[in-house]
């Protein structure tokens, strides 16, 4: 009887639960579902994590190649992201070229790399003007559950923390490049971004967009990453992330 | 890399398997919450993915649709990472779109779609590693998810990859032993019936040797059977302990 009414009055059913401040679910407005994170299960990636957030899964891989700095900047490599969301991960997709929100949610996440500074592209150079690294890092949406872009930080973020470059020297007399696969290091993450999206629904805000929020209300409108709902929580969440980054890394 | 032995004179192989004896194979149904049925599979490192919605209505153009049976829509992909060298296009490419047709030829021969008439079966496979033997991951973890999604089959279909190497037929082709050159084939099987789903080689075999080589595969595949077949009896008595019945 709950799954007819919500189907026939979706913004009603919302707001019953709404009035008791909890969700569907069972969550608080401001609580975020059970976060999960496994990194390095890919072998053949340079570094990989996979990340759920209640349902929603993302896995990132990341690759690392060579390539010839840009000759506006010889002493910058390159961090180039692509999210993308495969027709498995829900009905809404279709196959074909990437839709736009595959298409928005990649140049999120590139924003989020620009601004954040998380990796100094300097870093990544190896010699100026000739050889810097290029990392490739793919994120696959498995099951889409809402909450993309929240999904999509984190796990690059876990991913390029468990991400291990060799060394890499150029030879002075033949001008190339010797890998050393037996040193490797990890990268410098100089800042740790991480992402929460929130829904304003009628008054109330909400926090962790689970697929159910994905509502137009008439007149209202519905806004991301603005203002902290609740201090608590967001910490909470932040602890959270914090305590799966900071785990020693494999 | 020259001279690098596929077999040893003792009879083991690079990962030191013998040469009838698969990977180590883990499988889970179940594990995505937006589809009608998915599955996860492991065997050695290739591991993969595959997702099932449907039966529903056909999507597109109306008239693709089948006045008797269901249509089988099978999509690969194989993650950018998933392979040493970075993978370019993740899908639309030749192989990708050839892997889909062996699947859909493979899936059709095993569902039952004639209880379906006028819809549409979707199974989409996803590669997160590729270590050798990807189509038969993919059909294994596509039969679990087939099942898991509750669409009738045929039969379990099982499938497993086989070589020749010095007079020897080896089962479960790992990515070096596939990259060495020598013959491959891939088998897909009925277990309960012994009929072949599918069966493909692109390589030069002589015939001779290619019952040996069916009769690894074949093995192989119910060795295959009877795994996904302890798996499937797992999940449903996991979830019926949920159900609390």
């Amino acid at each position: 009887m709950a799954a007819g009414f919500k189907t026939v009055e979706p913004l009603e059913y919302y707001r019953r639960f709404l009035k008791e401040n909890c969700r569907p679910d069972g969550r608080e407005l401001g609580e975020f579902r059970a976060t999960t994170v496994n990194v390095g299960s890919i072998s053949t990636a340079d570094g990989s994590a996979l990340v759920k957030l209640g349902n929603t899964a993302v896995i990132c891989g990341v690759k690392a190649e060579f390539a010839t700095p840009p000759p506006d900047a010889p002493n910058k490599g390159y961090v180039v992201p692509n999210v993308d969301l495969p027709p498995l991960c829900s009905s809404r997709f279709r196959s074909g070229p990437p839709g736009e929100e595959a298409q928005v949610a990649s140049q999120f996440v590139a924003d989020v790399i620009e601004n954040s500074q998380m990796i100094r592209k300097e870093d990544l150079c190896i010699s100026p003007g000739k050889l810097a690294w290029v990392l490739y890092c793919d994120l696959i949406c498995l099951d889409c559950d809402g909450n993309i872009l929240d999904a999509c930080t984190f796990a690059l973020l876990a991913a390029l923390r468990n991400v291990q470059l060799p060394e890499v020297t150029i030879n002075e007399e033949t001008a190339l490049a010797e890998v050393n696969l037996k040193k490797k290091s990890h990268l410098n993450i100089r800042t740790h971004p991480v992402a929460t999206s929130f829904a304003v629904f009628d008054e109330g805000r909400w926090a962790d967009r689970g697929q159910a929020a994905g509502l137009r209300e008439p007149g209202g409108h519905q806004t991301q990453g603005g203002e902290e709902a609740d201090g608590r929580s967001l910490q909470e969440y932040e602890a959270q992330v914090n305590h799966h980054i900071s785990k020693p890394d494999l | 890399m020259a001279g690098l032995e596929l077999l040893s004179d003792q009879g083991y192989r690079v990962d030191g398997r013998r040469a009838g004896e698969l990977r180590k194979i883990q499988a889970r149904m179940g594990v995505f919450a937006q589809a009608d049925g998915s599955a996860y599979i492991e065997q050695g490192n290739t591991k993969a993915l595959a997702v099932v919605y449907g039966p529903h209505e056909i999507r597109g153009s109306r008239a693709r649709a089948l006045p008797d049976r269901a249509l089988v829509n099978c999509q690969y992909s194989s993650a950018t990472f998933s392979t040493g060298e970075r993978k370019r296009r993740p899908h639309g490419d030749r192989k990708s779109c050839e892997m889909g047709l062996q699947l859909r030829q493979t899936f059709e021969a095993a569902i039952l779609t004639q209880l379906h008439p006028r819809s549409q079966i979707d199974i989409y496979v996803q590669v997160l590693q590729a270590d050798g033997g990807t189509y038969a991951a993919c059909v294994n973890a596509a039969t679990l998810a087939v099942l898991d999604a509750g669409i009738p089959m045929r039969d379990f279909v099982c499938a497993c990859s086989a070589g020749f190497v010095d007079g020897t037929a080896l089962a479960d082709l790992s990515h070096v032993e596939e990259a060495a050159g020598g013959p491959q084939l891939a088998m897909a099987l009925l277990p309960a019936s012994g009929q072949i789903a599918l069966l493909e080689m692109d390589a030069r075999l002589h015939e001779d040797h290619l019952e040996r080589v069916l009769e690894a595969a074949a093995r192989a595949a119910r060795d295959v059977h009877t795994l996904l077949d302890r798996v499937v009896r797992q999940h449903v008595r996991e979830a019926s302990i949920l159900l609390g019945d």
